[in-house]
């Protein structure tokens, strides 16, 4: 195998490729990047046996061949490569060592066997659809905050991606939860999806599939079977496991009737929680809402710092509900309005049951958040 | 190196009637009084007393009705655990002037070793004396301290001068001193292990000190060493900074075995007692209980359980030690020994948690 590549394109695949190739070092060839040429065309694949990415990447093809060699190494390697530079890789085969040269630069890399690197079958991917990768984007970032990340739980370790029945007709929804709250947004039903299955996408496939989004890419095409999934998202194939598990009926723990309505601005509702629970540094202390017609009172105390309140009237908050308080953790209440454009609306029922909180301007998303008992 | 080099010099300062004293600094009524700091209830536990209840016979750990009884003028106050913690933390400020090797025991008792102070003084005692009026410039109580060179001597002669006074036990003085004091006298020689050394005719530190190593660890295996030593005046425990309680519990070895679960009953209610009794003096509560039975033949087993909420006084203790040992009952043997520890330990007086509640009940 020999090609030559420009460093910037290589180095882009190798981020990508590095980041799924397994770092802890259990299994040596997991650790490893597959360089493919096939009738000229190059593909890196890495895979941690749970997830496996393949990008295709533009190169001048000198000789087919394959081989593997150390991801992190060769991304550290490269990355250190001066701008511009042309990067020449060039193995002999079998046992021969990786050869990459860039200027004056050598470098001679250990590699391993290319028959042992593992191939994570997909097998036949029945359902497919095509989806914006805006889309897609959204669905997660408004989702994976409140993916669990206690393994016991193992089924709440992902995003629940499944067909609903939404208010005007079915939709795809994606859902995720740690049991403190719940988040749940939807899209209009691509074509070819309503027949799939639930599946639950994990956590770290998530987290991998968001970075390619950022790519460039416009469309991603999306097959699944109720074992896999694989996304296509330009050159980068994304293929995964999933979790073999069953989702809880969420629905049971979304509140119908929930009549004390709050509304208020993000920004400064989130920077009122932000700044009252700096008094404490403990992560699970609660932030207090108190709510008086047209009135927010947020409050947070710390049995060593000392006590903080903030109060926000009705230049920017409407409430006109009986009086209520509530508290919550304030990462939770950050976490949902993080994802809120400029005003949210929370919908209580008393101190102790599921609060909603919705985005004003965006009724595709609604989380569910559980109070603390203070 | 040589041991003779290195003789320590080790300060224990204990405060004197330290919750009470509180209270009566911050309420002239108090003062002048007798008071526990306690709960006055039929279960209450006296957590601490002040010297004029002292003399009524009134002791910390003491079930509150029998204080009453010794003293019908005793005033009882809800212990303030917020401002002992706070008052502790400006004496630990104080003693950290001196040196860093500090060693908490409780709020108002500490070790200090000042071998290598921080600043020049021409001798412990010159520390010890700075460190009693620097507590009673900045907090308006008083202290007592012992000094000498390790810490059983060091805690021995705290005692020696209280209240607001100090003692010194130096090298010389060591064993003789020891060798006057009853057993149950030494710190580290429970109610149990002196009645063992009674029986023995082992009443004092010299009888201790002519009793062979090999007879010692016959009769108290481990802990003969510890023994053989203090009895000699020698103690290399160090000052152990860092070093937090994990728990803090009871024992008691009956007389005659127990069989019935009335007798269990009521030797697991004045465990609990002495047990609360010694949270209360270090401030603490904790979310596990732990009993353990000793059978006759010396088996023995331990029963725990952790719960959200922490242990709130002395009933809810012996209940939560009851509920545990019910279930070994009635025993294949008679029990000889019953212990009741309380782990998972937290400052006391704090509001509950507030607890995250779930969605998926």
């Amino acid at each position: 195998m020999k090609l030559k590549a420009d460093r910037v394109t290589l180095l882009k695949a190798l981020a990508h490729i590095q980041s799924v190739a397994e770092k802890r070092n259990t299994i040596p060839i997991l650790a490893n990047v597959l360089i493919n040429v096939v009738d000229g065309a190059m593909t890196l694949t890495a895979t941690d046996m749970e997830i496996a990415v393949v990008e295709r990447v533009a190169a001048e093809t000198l000789r087919d061949g394959a081989v593997t060699a150390p991801a992190a190494v060769l991304y550290e390697i490269v990355r250190k490569l001066p701008d511009g530079a042309l990067v020449e890789l060039d193995h002999a085969g079998g046992d021969a060592p990786l050869g990459l040269r860039a200027g004056r630069f050598a470098t001679s890399l250990n590699v391993l066997s290319v028959d042992d690197f593992p191939s994570m079958m997909a097998g036949s991917l029945p359902h497919e659809f095509r989806i914006p990768a805006t889309v897609l984007r959204g669905l997660i970032d408004r989702t994976r905050f409140a993916i669990s990340t206690e393994e016991t739980r193992y089924y709440l370790n992902g995003i629940f991606l499944h067909v609903a029945e939404g208010d005007a007709g079915p939709v795809l929804r994606a859902v995720a939860t740690d049991g403190h709250r719940l988040a749940r947004v939807e899209t209009d039903l691509p074509a070819g999806s309503a027949g799939m299955p639930g599946v639950i996408v994990p956590r770290k496939t998530v987290g991998e599939l968001r970075k390619l989004l950022d790519e460039g890419a416009e469309q991603v095409d999306v097959t699944l079977s109720d074992t896999r999934i694989q996304f296509s998202i330009g050159s980068i194939t994304l293929t995964s496991k999933l979790i073999d598990g069953t989702f809880p009926e969420y629905e049971r723990v979304i509140p119908h009737g929930n009549d004390k309505i709050l509304r208020v601005g993000k920004k400064i509702f989130s920077d009122a929680v932000a700044r009252v629970a700096a008094i404490s540094q403990e992560r699970s202390r609660p932030v207090k809402l108190s709510m008086t017609p047209n009135l927010l009172t947020l409050s947070a105390a710390s049995q060593d710092q000392g006590t903080a309140t903030e109060e926000l009237d009705e230049n920017h908050v409407s409430y006109d509900a009986a009086p209520i308080e509530i508290g919550f953790q304030a990462r939770y209440l950050n976490d949902i309005t993080d994802q809120v454009e400029k005003e949210v609306e929370f919908a209580f029922s008393d101190s102790s049951a599921p609060t909603i909180v919705r985005d004003v301007d965006s009724p595709s998303a609604l989380y569910v958040l559980m109070p603390m008992r203070v | 190196m040589d041991r003779q080099e290195v003789t320590r010099r080790i300060i224990h300062v204990d405060m004197d009637a330290f919750y009470a004293s509180v209270e009566q600094r911050d309420n002239p009524d108090l003062r002048g009084r007798p008071l526990a700091v306690g709960g006055a209830g039929r279960r209450g536990v006296v957590a601490a007393a002040s010297y004029e209840a002292r003399r009524f016979g009134v002791r910390s750990a003491m079930p509150s009705v029998t204080a009453q009884r010794k003293c019908p003028d005793l005033v009882f106050v809800r212990p303030r655990f917020d401002v002992y913690r706070a008052v502790s933390a400006q004496i630990h400020a104080i003693f950290a002037r001196f040196t860093p090797v500090i060693q908490p025991l409780s709020l108002d008792e500490a070790y200090l070793d000042v071998t290598n102070p921080l600043q020049a003084y021409p001798s412990a005692t010159a520390i010890a004396t700075a460190i009693r009026a620097q507590i009673h410039d900045e907090t308006g109580l008083t202290a007592s301290a012992g000094v000498s060179y390790n810490k059983f001597l060091a805690k021995l002669a705290s005692d020696y001068r209280k209240p607001n006074g100090q003692f010194v036990i130096t090298p010389r003085m060591g064993p003789d001193f020891v060798a006057n004091l009853p057993v149950e006298d030494f710190h580290g020689i429970g109610p149990a292990t002196a009645a063992r050394m009674h029986a023995l005719g082992i009443r004092t530190g010299l009888d201790l000190r002519t009793q062979p190593l090999s007879r010692l660890l016959r009769h108290f295996g481990k802990a003969a060493d510890f023994y053989y030593g203090i009895a000699r005046g020698i103690d290399e425990r160090p000052v152990e900074v860092n070093r937090p309680r994990r728990s803090v519990g009871a024992e008691r070895t009956f007389d005659a075995d127990i069989h019935e679960w009335v007798g269990a009953q009521a030797a697991i209610a004045d465990l609990s007692e002495r047990v609360w009794g010694r949270c209360l003096t270090r401030g603490l509560t904790g979310i596990t209980v732990t009993v353990k039975v000793k059978y006759n033949d010396f088996r023995q087993i331990v029963r725990g359980r952790t719960e959200a909420e922490p242990v709130r006084d002395a009933p809810d203790l012996g209940q939560r030690a009851m509920d545990l040992l019910a279930p070994c009952f009635p025993p294949r043997r008679g029990i000889r020994l019953l212990g009741v520890t309380v782990s998972g330990l937290r400052e006391a007086g704090e509001e509950p948690a507030p607890r995250q509640l779930a969605l998926f009940g």
